[in-house]
C-alpha cells in the first residue's frame, strides 16, 4: 500500500516534468514574458492557411499573425491541430490566438471569446459567359439560381438568411423580388449545369467568391462573376476565454493594422482583392 | 546456454532467412520471388492508372520520409514517426511486462489494477485516449505538449495488448524450467531472468514484432493534435492542393517500406533467441 501512495505521489510529478506549465487566464503576461505568440490555424485551408512545397505555414491569416507577434515584439509560432481540437475551446495556455478564419456560432461562443471581425468572406452571382441580362443580384428575380444545399447561399436565395454574430445579427439585402433555388449536392454539378447555356438548367449560381473565382480563372470561356458581393460571411478572431486585456490589445493592433493599410495589402497578396473589414 | 556460446565459437549461421519456410528447396524459392514480382508489378499497374502526378510526389517527398527539417529545425515525416514509435516500443514494453507480472501475481492489489488497465486500454479506441490525454489531462493540471501526450497515449495502449502476449509467453514456458532453478537454490527474480524470461521471449516475438508495426500505422493517428508526422504531412499537402491521391500513395509506400524494416528486425531476433530450437548442423 506505501508503494502505491508513493506511486500515486510520483506519477504527477513525472507528468509535469513532459509538460509546459499551466498558467491561470492572463494570455497577455504569458506572451510578454514568453517573447512568443503562439497562433493555431488550420493545417490545409488554402489561401488563407496551408503547408506550401517548402514545408512553411503560410497564407493569409499566418501573414496576419505574423504581423501581430511584430507589432508586439515577440517571436512567432503557428501550430495546426485538427479543427475539433481548435474549436473545442480550454486551450490551457496552449495557444494564444486563432487568426484561423472562423465564423461565430453560439456554440463557439461558449467555448471561446470572439474577438473582431477581420474579413468578411464575400458571396456573388456567377453567370454563363453569354448572358448579357444579369448584371447584379436585382435581376434575379424570376430566375432558376443554383446553391449547394446547406450553405448560407442556399437560405440567400430563399430568402431567409440569418448570420449570427456577437452582439446580434447581420442585416442582409435582398434586392430582388423572389428566385427559385435549385440545390445541389455538389457545386461541381451546378457549375456543370451551368456551362450547358443559360436557362437550360440554370440561370445563374450563387457561390462563395473564393471558390466561384478560381473556377472562373479556370474557365474563362464559360463563366463570369457578376456585380457587387451579396453579403459578407462575417469571419473573427478567436482566443481562449478570459483575458479582457489581451482582447484590448489584439482590437488595438487590428485598429491600427487597418489604418495603416497593412490588413488591405495582405488581403490583396493571397486574394487579388481586399476582403478585409474596416476596424 | 552453452548451444549458444558453440555456434558463436565457430561461426556458424543458424537457419536460412526466415521469408521461406526451412528447408525450401531452390525451386520453391525461385517460385516465391517470381509470384511477388508478378503482384508487385500488378499493384504499381494499379497505381499508375491513377495517372498520379509524380513531379508533385517529388517536391514533397523529402518531408514526408524525414529527410528535411522543418522551418523550425524540427523533424518531421517518417523521422518523426520512428521518434514516436522508438519511445513508444519502449515504455510500452516495460508496461507490458509490469502488467503481465500484476496479472500473474498473487496479490490481489497488483491483479486488480493489472486487469482493470488492461481491460480499459483494450476496450476503448486510441483516438478516444489521445484526445483523452491530450485535452483531459490538463482539466487535472499538467497541460501535455502534442508529442509526450503521444507517446503517452501510444504506450498505454500498446502495453495493454503486449500485457496478454507476455502472460501467454510466461505462461509457455513449462513449469519445470522454474523448478529445476528452484531446487538449484536460485533466487526468483534470478530464475524468471534468466530461465523464464529467454525461453518466454522466444515464443512471444512474433506477435509482439506485429503489434509494433500495427504500432507504426497508428501513430498516424496523432496526427489530431497537429504532430506532423507521414500522415499528418500528406493529409497537409493532398488537401490544400487537391492532390489526396499522391500524397495517399506515397504516404502508403513510406509506411509500408518502414513495416519491411520492423519484419527483417522482428525475424532477425526470432533467429537470436530461437537458437537452442533450430536445426543443429
Amino acid at each position: 500500500m506505501r508503494r502505491l501512495l508513493v506511486a500515486s505521489v510520483l506519477a504527477p510529478g513525472l507528468l509535469a516534468g513532459l509538460t509546459t506549465a499551466a498558467l491561470a487566464g492572463e494570455t497577455l503576461d504569458r506572451v510578454m514574458k514568453n517573447k512568443l505568440l503562439v497562433e493555431v490555424t488550420d493545417q490545409a485551408y488554402p489561401p488563407f492557411s496551408y503547408i506550401d512545397e517548402a514545408g512553411e505555414v503560410v497564407g493569409f491569416d499566418v501573414d496576419i499573425s505574423k504581423e501581430i507577434a511584430k507589432r508586439l515584439g515577440v517571436e512567432y509560432k503557428v501550430e495546426t491541430p485538427s479543427w475539433e481540437i481548435i474549436v473545442a475551446g480550454n486551450w490551457n495556455g496552449r495557444w494564444d490566438i486563432c487568426v484561423c478564419s472562423m465564423t461565430p456560432t453560439k456554440e463557439r461562443a461558449e467555448v471561446l471569446d470572439f474577438v473582431n471581425e477581420y474579413y468578411s468572406a464575400p458571396a456573388n452571382v456567377v453567370v454563363n459567359v453569354d448572358n448579357n441580362d444579369i448584371k447584379s443580384a436585382a435581376d434575379l428575380n424570376g430566375k432558376k439560381v443554383g446553391a449547394q444545399a446547406g450553405t448560407t447561399y442556399e437560405k440567400y436565395v430563399q430568402k431567409q438568411l440569418v448570420i449570427e454574430v456577437p452582439g446580434g445579427t447581420a442585416k442582409i439585402d435582398y434586392p430582388f423580388a423572389e428566385a427559385t433555388v435549385v440545390p445541389y449536392d455538389s457545386e461541381d454539378t451546378a457549375f456543370q449545369d451551368l456551362a450547358l447555356g443559360t436557362g437550360k438548367r440554370l440561370d445563374a449560381i450563387v457561390s462563395g467568391y473564393l471558390t466561384a473565382k478560381e473556377r472562373v480563372d479556370n474557365a474563362p470561356d464559360k463563366f463570369k462573376i457578376v456585380g457587387d458581393p451579396l453579403y459578407g460571411e462575417p469571419i473573427w478572431v478567436a482566443v481562449d476565454k478570459g483575458d479582457p486585456e489581451w482582447e484590448a490589445k489584439i482590437k488595438e493592433i487590428f485598429k491600427a493594422m487597418s489604418d495603416d493599410g497593412t490588413l488591405k495589402a495582405i488581403s490583396e497578396k493571397w486574394l487579388d482583392t481586399d476582403i478585409s473589414t474596416k476596424q | 546456454m552453452s548451444d549458444t556460446s558453440k555456434y558463436e565459437t565457430t561461426g556458424v549461421r543458424v537457419a536460412p532467412t526466415p521469408v521461406f519456410p526451412r528447408g525450401a528447396s531452390k525451386a520453391f524459392e525461385l517460385r516465391v520471388v517470381a509470384v511477388w514480382v508478378t503482384l508487385f508489378a500488378l499493384f504499381v499497374l494499379f497505381f499508375m492508372s491513377f495517372g498520379l502526378k509524380f513531379s508533385f510526389i517529388a517536391e514533397r517527398f523529402p518531408a514526408l520520409a524525414g529527410l528535411r527539417l522543418t522551418k523550425d529545425g524540427f523533424i518531421q515525416g517518417a523521422a518523426l514517426t520512428l521518434f514516436v514509435c522508438f519511445f513508444s516500443i519502449i515504455a510500452s514494453s516495460a508496461l507490458g511486462l509490469i502488467s503481465a507480472l500484476g496479472r500473474l501475481s498473487s496479490s490481489a492489489i497488483c491483479y486488480g489494477i493489472s486487469t482493470f488497465y488492461t481491460s480499459f486500454f483494450r476496450g476503448t479506441p486510441l483516438l478516444v485516449q489521445i484526445f483523452l490525454i491530450y485535452l483531459g489531462l490538463p482539466q487535472l493540471g499538467p497541460v501535455p505538449d502534442a508529442i509526450p501526450a503521444g507517446i503517452i497515449a501510444l504506450s498505454l495502449n500498446y502495453g495493454a495488448y503486449l500485457s496478454e502476449i507476455f502472460r501467454s509467453g510466461i505462461m509457455s514456458v513449462p513449469l519445470g524450467q522454474r523448478e529445476a532453478g528452484m531446487s538449484l537454490g536460485l533466487p526468483r527474480w534470478v530464475v524468471f531472468w534468466t530461465i523464464t524470461l529467454p525461453q518466454a521471449t522466444r515464443i512471444v516475438i512474433p506477435p509482439t514484432g506485429s503489434q509494433f508495426i500495427a504500432m507504426l500505422k497508428d501513430s498516424s493517428l496523432i496526427s489530431v493534435m497537429g504532430v506532423w508526422e507521414i500522415m499528418f504531412l500528406a493529409q497537409s499537402f493532398g488537401r490544400s492542393s487537391y492532390r489526396y491521391i499522391e500524397m495517399l500513395t506515397t504516404a502508403a509506400t513510406i509506411y509500408w517500406i518502414l513495416s519491411i524494416c520492423f519484419e527483417i528486425i522482428q525475424s532477425r531476433l526470432e533467429l537470436k533467441f530461437g537458437k537452442g530450437y533450430s536445426k543443429a548442423r
